[in-house]
């Protein structure tokens, strides 16, 4: 991965750290345990491989309501896959291991098994796995062929286009999700553009995804609400909208706020993610219009994994 | 390495069951030149019939210029057994693991009742290559086969899984009575490919003079799982498979449920 160059030192006194003019608050984000898979899908050309991945990883964004979150990781040559053609490799996160199975299954069920020239393969071992094609192979209605290639078991599905084939079964990976940080800024579009540079970064850490629309979330949240029936809503503290109304965690000169949350197959994975995220921003610095970078945690209570800004960038 | 030269052409058919890396290996070679192997059904010592030099690796070297050694690599389990010269029949028959590397032919039944492991043959092999051990049911039922050359008569009869590849050609009955796995023959084959064909898949780099009546042309169909394969391939026998992913396929055989396949790959 390239790395930003920045061009001011990291300063560190009784002010506290700034680098490159961007403040870093002295806080942390606070990430949870997850349950997570690799997928490769591949097709006769990207095209078709990218259109099978964005069927199948779109509506992930967030555990709250999607039932997991899943994003493109990156793609693949054909000297990289399985069958010799072109792919894409995608990792799904979710809460549990029964949620995990049930929406993988949905997602190649509804989305990479429907999309023409497609096949699925596990993109990676773990001590436990995971139904891939071990189900859909009924959709073959006893025509379905099973292959056993150096000890992976293949489903071969006849469709309209020729044959869908699947692996039977893909690891279990015990992840991290929910890895955040907050870019403050002069302006929403110098915030967006801040945004979109870390994102560009994210995507070149391998093992993290950023699963928001872009990699960028604007409707950061905190837990609970004054609707009982909503377990999160509006990080009202952060809202530059509710300055003087509600309490704030803006400074002066802060009108736009973006959060980039991360998910990652490792602890090690999400911390390069993070670095490399937030190294993009502050490369753009305060003359990009951003002021400071927080995170967001709940009080250290509830997820296992903490990543102190600071540590992180030092 | 081991190693285990034949002195001369024996005057019979010898048995050389229980010749293992895993039961040779820690033994001197005096040792090992005590072990009971049958020449013609009579129990003879080892060093009889072979000069024997030991070591401690789990590698065994068999030179010979006789095709009368029979059952070699026969139930190996694991390390690897390297025939310089011909080997006789049944080779690798019940394998479960490890390499037997033939640099010449090998005669019938070899990888019968084969369970896992690699088989390779550098030259032709004989008759049921991969198929049943005499009075089973099933045929080889895990590991890969590779044959350079050609192979004999009823290939991979009754096959419950696994993979055989040959270079060369088959000859009749080639995936007979098949019941599961994959059988490549680049070559192309004799006559009644795939008679009584359950499961599994016949794959012919070349078109048979006739496909049996009793399997069905589905057309020509394009197989992502043939790429699959092709990868897989090419770790054995470079070249065997085209990259291509285009096949002409046949369902049957009709006669017997007609869920396998014969695919034509020219």
């Amino acid at each position: 991965m390239r790395r930003q160059q920045i061009d001011s030192p990291c300063v560190q006194g009784e002010g506290g750290v700034i680098i490159n003019g961007v403040f870093i608050d002295d806080t942390y984000a606070e990430a949870f345990g997850m349950k997570a898979t690799r997928i490769v899908i591949t097709a006769d050309n990207l095209t078709w491989a990218r259109h099978a991945a964005n069927a199948a990883f779109g509506f992930a964004t967030s555990v709250i309501a999607c039932g997991c979150e899943a994003g493109i990781e990156c793609e693949l040559s054909p000297t990289e896959t399985p069958d010799g053609r072109p792919g894409v490799a995608g990792l799904l996160f979710a809460v549990s291991t029964k949620e995990l199975a049930k929406q993988l299954e949905r997602r190649v069920g509804q989305c990479v098994l429907t999309c023409p020239t497609t096949a699925v393969f596990a993109g990676c071992e773990g001590e436990e796995s995971l139904p891939l094609g071990k189900n859909l192979r009924y959709f073959g209605d006893g025509w379905q062929m099973s292959k056993l290639i150096a000890g992976r078991r293949y489903w071969r599905i006849p469709v309209m286009d020729g044959e869908f084939l699947a692996e039977e079964m893909t690891g279990l990976m015990r992840s991290v999700g929910g890895g955040n940080f907050l870019v403050l800024a002069r302006s929403r579009s110098r915030a967006l553009a801040a945004c979109e540079a870390a994102v560009d970064a994210i995507a070149r850490v391998p093992g993290a995804i950023a699963p928001f629309p872009g990699g960028v979330v604007r409707s950061g949240s905190k837990v609970g609400s004054k609707y009982k029936a909503l377990p999160a809503s509006t990080n009202d503290a952060f809202c530059p909208t509710l300055r003087g109304v509600a309490k704030t965690e803006l400074s002066p000169g802060v009108d736009a706020v973006l959060e980039i949350v991360i998910d990652a197959v490792t602890d090690a994975d999400m911390r390069v993610a993070m670095k490399a995220g937030m190294d993009a921003v502050c490369g753009i610095g305060a003359a990009g219009g951003i002021v400071r970078l927080s995170a967001g945690n709940y009080g250290g209570k509830l997820g296992q994994f903490h990543y102190r800004l600071r540590e992180i960038l030092a | 390495m081991t190693t285990l030269s034949l002195r001369a052409v024996p005057n019979g058919r010898v048995d050389m069951t229980g010749v293992l890396p895993e039961t040779l290996a820690g033994r001197s070679a005096d040792d090992i030149a005590k072990q009971i192997i049958h020449l013609a059904g009579s129990p003879m010592m080892l060093g009889d019939l072979f000069e024997v030099d030991a070591d401690e690796t789990d590698m065994l070297v068999i030179r010979t210029d006789s095709d009368r050694l029979d059952c070699l690599g026969k139930g190996m389990s694991t390390g690897s057994v390297r025939i310089e010269g011909p080997a006789g029949h049944y080779a690798a028959q019940g394998m479960r693991g490890g390499e037997l590397d033939i640099h010449g032919d090998a005669g019938d039944g070899a990888a019968n009742g084969m369970m896992g492991g690699l088989l390779r043959i550098r030259g032709n092999a004989g008759d049921w290559l991969g198929a049943a051990l005499i009075g089973d049911r099933t045929g080889m039922a895990g590991g890969v086969v590779a044959v350079e050359g050609n192979a004999g008569d009823r290939l991979g009869d009754r096959m419950r899984r696994g993979l055989i590849l040959v270079r060369g050609q088959a000859g009749d009955a080639c995936g007979a009575r098949l019941l599961a796995g994959t059988l490549v023959v680049a070559g192309g084959c004799g006559t009644l490919p795939g008679s009584g064909l359950r499961r599994g898949s016949l794959i012919l780099g070349r078109r048979p003079e006739a496909i049996p009546l009793s399997f069905n042309d589905s057309g020509r169909v394009d197989l992502s799982y043939l790429g699959l394969l092709h990868r897989h391939a090419e770790s054995f026998l470079p070249g065997l498979l085209p990259a291509s992913t285009q096949a002409h396929r046949y369902m049957g055989d009709l006669a017997f449920g007609g869920k396998g396949e014969i695919l034509v790959l020219a």
